[in-house]
């Protein structure tokens, strides 16, 4: 299973050091701008994420082992924490992917399926699961994996002495990790060794998120033989973690050079077999030289951000491959407060913001399509729901969303009461007084500001007058504190979420969820929610006709719009014979083959 | 004189102590902290608060304040919080990386610009002084990251004659004469850029001076004394030339430990000025907080030790 959590700090920082093509999307933006006639109704509405194929499959012999060169586009150093439990950054997730301690496989919804080394059983009567280790599997170092190894983890993630965000609410839900973390237990009652290959866990309520890892289940294993000896709190700063961590992964750890680069050798002891290639060389590459790089041939893969799109897409001795982003923009109105003594969202029914069809002409009036084309060369398109197409079964693509539409957005406004009384081309209120709207968005990458006032534009056109909060774009930092204490400032705000694997939208829309920014609350909302993560959603149809209701219900109600759609890039050297990203049916990094002794010029 | 310098590092003790305070306040001050950066719909806020409260965010300043100046003084500036390992570490290693980057960059940036102003300033109006100064502007006004880009494309990618990113390649066995060769190969470029773009004011401080000395009497007194010429620029004008660099010599050589954010990034360079600037980003608090003092230390450190070079260069100056 990757529980990858793209956290925003890295997106942010990413985003700040690009330094490319700022000049021609200035242009670019400038000439959208101009051109006020579009189309207003296409025929076909469905959200395209295919503009990149998923798989390439390369002519030629493939040849005897070989090592493999992976670029990690990152404008800085990777910390190198390489524990599951541990790691918060991004960088480190991807370089551990290849050798990873993952114990379940998951299907195209993420849901965790029998095949991967381990076999999870849900007892929903008896609010308990199994987890079973198939078949004989080794750590790298030939230690055959225990129960042991299974349960470690927790008492890591449980300790009182361990400082990660792991350890939360779902975690709770085992029951006696609460007890264990206060020191007052020496072991978490709820997890009891059955025999040496299997484990059970006692659990305070069981949901359809457990099928996600949610619920307080925990998806990797720890090496309990190397790490035992090393006290908690010094764990994160071990060589066990930092220098030569052992794996069950396709790859093991060979040598690390701190922060740039990682040397993988094939491990003999995988589950699966031994990789086909000898050697995996995992290497730091800036954002600015990522596209030289690949032309160069120092890599054979390398996910590289969309706005490098530009300087490789012309390359000849390599494939572009795309696959959705579990991720989503959208477009959130401020309708409440969140009470921090309750821990529950507050919503106003007197709110600025609350006019159903104020919202809707607000959504109508964005020119996303022209944004996405002109700013994202297709690599992000308009969204039409908040659960991201990844998840095959959730998400609902019959979904219209808000197609730009500024003459219905403006019959919208005009029944609503939102009219121009004196005639200075912006609407007032419902009262006759001025009105406007003030927004946040976030500063970062370079088009961010010319994107920001192209909407800007598009809401004057229908005679909105929308304001920055502060004047200016806000740094992500400042962004976050000002939307979460709900700045009486900000009416409207622009933001992204990643997601997760686990789709469950209660962490960001429940009444207690403090992310839950708009701050809308309904007993209508509240239902479905709870819907979706009730025993009856334990059926797959049935949580996936909840996640449509709550889908439809989300877009009517229209308190946060879903803007953007992204595509993840990855680029594949013409010498690797075959490669298909699809996260359900990819190539998995075992079977991989190259067809030349150095990558393609 | 040595009175003197005994009393102006008794003097950098308050000046570090309300720059410690200044600093620890407005690195407080910043919207956001470290777990800000956190928040996706895995994350659980009550966590998070609980994070804070544990790291004791929600202290009074000066509860804050003194534990962290307490342990300081002890040596311990805590604990990164998005590198997870202890600040003195971390900054060792990053220093490391940066010392050698810049040493290197700084003996090239010597070697270039003092025979560069020399000429220059020898031939004065020639055409070769003309192409040196144009030389020296270009060097100035051109962007740090231009240059770096335009070096790593022609010289690493296109050329390919040296390594493009890092500090060395991976698998070679530490401490062996090809993993020290590698890791001065992979300086090269990096350090070719910065004293590239550091030669400017050198060169032109050395031209200024020596067209100044040339005219001076104790010149004129040589060349009436039959000295050769070639020798009145080596021994006589040179010494003096060059007492206005001698000056900066203090600030040099503690600023080895500045490091380039642009060269860093675009080199992947494991360096301070990367560090310096992420841990901003990431309100990574124990990380700022000990390199500004660092930093603050350094200054103070470099002009004490250029008036101390300034006194034992030019005997005019006395400090006391």
């Amino acid at each position: 299973m990757t529980k990858k959590s793209l956290t925003l700090s890295v997106i942010f920082i990413i985003m700040l050091l690009l330094a490319a093509c700022s000049s021609t999307n200035k242009e670019q933006a400038n000439e959208a701008e101009d051109s006020n006639d579009k189309p207003v109704e296409t025929e076909d509405n469905k959200v395209d994420t295919s503009l990149l194929p998923m798989k390439v499959v390369n002519e030629g012999e493939a040849i005897e082992g070989g090592t493999l060169h992976v670029g990690l586009v990152a404008d800085s150093p990777f910390k190198g924490v390489f524990l599951a439990e541990l790691y918060v950054d991004a960088t480190d997730s991807s370089i551990m992917s290849y050798a990873s301690n993952g114990l379940f496989n998951v299907d195209g919804d993420f849901l965790i399926t029998d095949e991967g080394i381990a076999k999870l059983d849900v007892d929903t009567d008896n609010k308990k699961v199994t987890i079973t280790i198939q078949g004989d599997v080794n750590w790298s170092d030939g230690t055959p994996l225990m129960a042991e190894d299974l349960i470690y983890p927790y008492e890591i993630i449980g300790h009182p002495d361990y400082d990660g965000v792991r350890y939360d609410d779902d975690f709770k839900n085992i029951i006696g990790a609460e007890e264990y973390h206060d020191g007052k237990a020496d072991t978490i009652s709820g997890i009891k060794k059955i025999d040496d290959k299997s484990i059970e866990i006692s659990l305070k309520k069981i949901s359809p998120a457990i099928f996600s890892g949610g619920d307080g289940l925990w998806g990797y294993a720890a090496p309990k033989h190397q790490l035992e000896s090393i006290a908690i709190k010094d764990l994160i700063s071990s060589d066990a973690v930092r220098k030569n961590p052992i794996t069950l992964g396709a790859f093991k750890y060979d040598q690390i050079v701190n922060g740039e680069s990682v040397q993988f050798v094939a491990n003999e002891h995988y589950y699966k077999g031994k990789p086909k290639v000898d050697k995996l060389i995992i290497k730091v590459v800036s954002t600015s030289t990522v596209g030289e790089a690949l032309k160069a041939g120092q890599f054979d893969i390398a996910s590289f951000p969309a706005t490098q799109y530009d300087s490789v897409k012309d390359l000849t001795n390599i494939s572009i491959l795309g696959r959705p982003e579990l991720s989503y923009g959208y477009l959130g109105f401020k309708l409440g407060h969140y009470d921090q003594e309750k821990g529950e969202n507050v919503y106003d029914e007197k709110a600025k913001m609350n006019d159903v069809d104020l919202r809707k002409a607000i959504a109508y009036a964005m020119d996303i399509e022209t944004v996405t084309d002109r700013f994202y060369q297709g690599l992000r398109v308009r969204a039409n729901s908040l659960i991201p197409p990844a998840f095959k079964t959730y998400y609902d693509d019959t979904l219209e969303g808000y197609h730009y539409n500024p003459e219905k957005a403006k019959q919208l406004l005009d029944a609503a009461g939102y009219k121009d009384i004196d005639g200075d081309g912006i609407r007032e209120d419902k009262e006759g007084n001025k009105f406007t709207i003030r927004l946040a968005a976030m500063s970062g990458s370079d088009t961010a500001e010319a994107i920001i006032e192209y909407y800007r534009q598009n809401w004057k056109d229908v005679g909105l007058d929308v304001q920055l909060t502060t004047g200016r774009l806000i740094e992500f930092n400042n962004f976050y504190d000002k939307v979460q204490a709900d700045d009486p400032e900000i009416d409207i705000f622009i933001a992204a979420w990643s997601t997760g694997t686990n789709p469950s939208p209660a962490g960001l829309y429940s009444k207690g969820a403090a992310f839950n920014f708009s701050r809308y609350v309904s007993d209508d909302l509240t239902k479905l929610l709870n819907d979706i993560d009730s025993q009856e959603a334990l059926d797959a149809t049935y949580r996936a006709q909840a996640f449509r209701k709550w889908q439809e219900y989300m877009a009517d109600k229209a308190m946060v719009v879903p803007m953007l759609f992204s595509t993840s890039t990855i680029a594949i050297n013409n010498r690797i014979k075959s490669y298909n990203i699809d996260r359900e049916t990819g190539t998995e990094i075992q079977d991989l083959e190259l067809i030349a002794d150095e990558p393609i010029k | 004189m040595w009175k003197t310098v005994v009393r102006r590092v008794l003097v950098m003790i308050p000046q570090l102590f309300i720059l410690s305070l200044i600093v620890f306040i407005l690195a407080k001050q910043m919207p956001g902290d470290p777990f800000t950066g956190l928040i996706t719909p895995e994350t659980d806020p009550s966590r998070i608060e609980e994070l804070r409260i544990q790291a004791g965010f929600y202290d009074p300043w000066y509860e804050q304040y003194y534990r962290w100046i307490a342990n300081a003084l002890q040596g311990d500036f805590g604990q990164s919080y998005t590198y997870k390992i202890a600040v003195s570490t971390l900054i060792g290693e990053r220093a490391l990386n940066t010392f050698w980057l810049s040493l290197l960059s700084v003996i090239l940036v010597y070697l270039l610009a003092i025979p560069l102003g020399m000429l220059a300033g020898r031939k004065q109006d020639t055409l070769l002084d003309k192409i040196i100064i144009l030389y020296s502007f270009i060097s100035f006004a051109i962007p740090t990251f231009v240059l770096s880009l335009v070096f790593l494309f022609v010289f690493g990618y296109r050329l390919m004659w040296f390594p493009t990113s890092g500090t060395v390649d991976v698998g070679l066995e530490s401490g062996t004469l090809t993993y020290y060769w590698n890791k001065i190969y992979h300086l090269l470029l990096p350090a070719m850029t910065a004293a590239i773009l550091g030669t400017t004011g050198i060169i032109q401080y050395l031209r200024s001076e020596i067209i100044d000395a040339k005219t001076q009497d104790y010149v004129k007194t040589a060349r009436s004394k039959g000295i050769p010429i070639r020798r009145i620029y080596t021994r006589h004008i040179f010494r003096n030339s060059v007492l206005p660099i001698a000056a900066f010599l203090g600030f040099t050589i503690t600023g080895l430990l500045g490091g380039s954010i642009f060269i860093e990034t675009i080199y992947g360079y494991p360096g301070m000025g990367e560090l310096f600037i992420s841990s901003i980003t990431s309100r990574d608090y124990s990380v700022i907080t000990a390199l500004i003092m660092l930093y603050g230390f350094l200054a103070l450190l470099g002009s004490l030790l250029s008036d101390i070079i300034m006194s034992i260069v030019d005997p005019r100056i006395r400090i006391d």
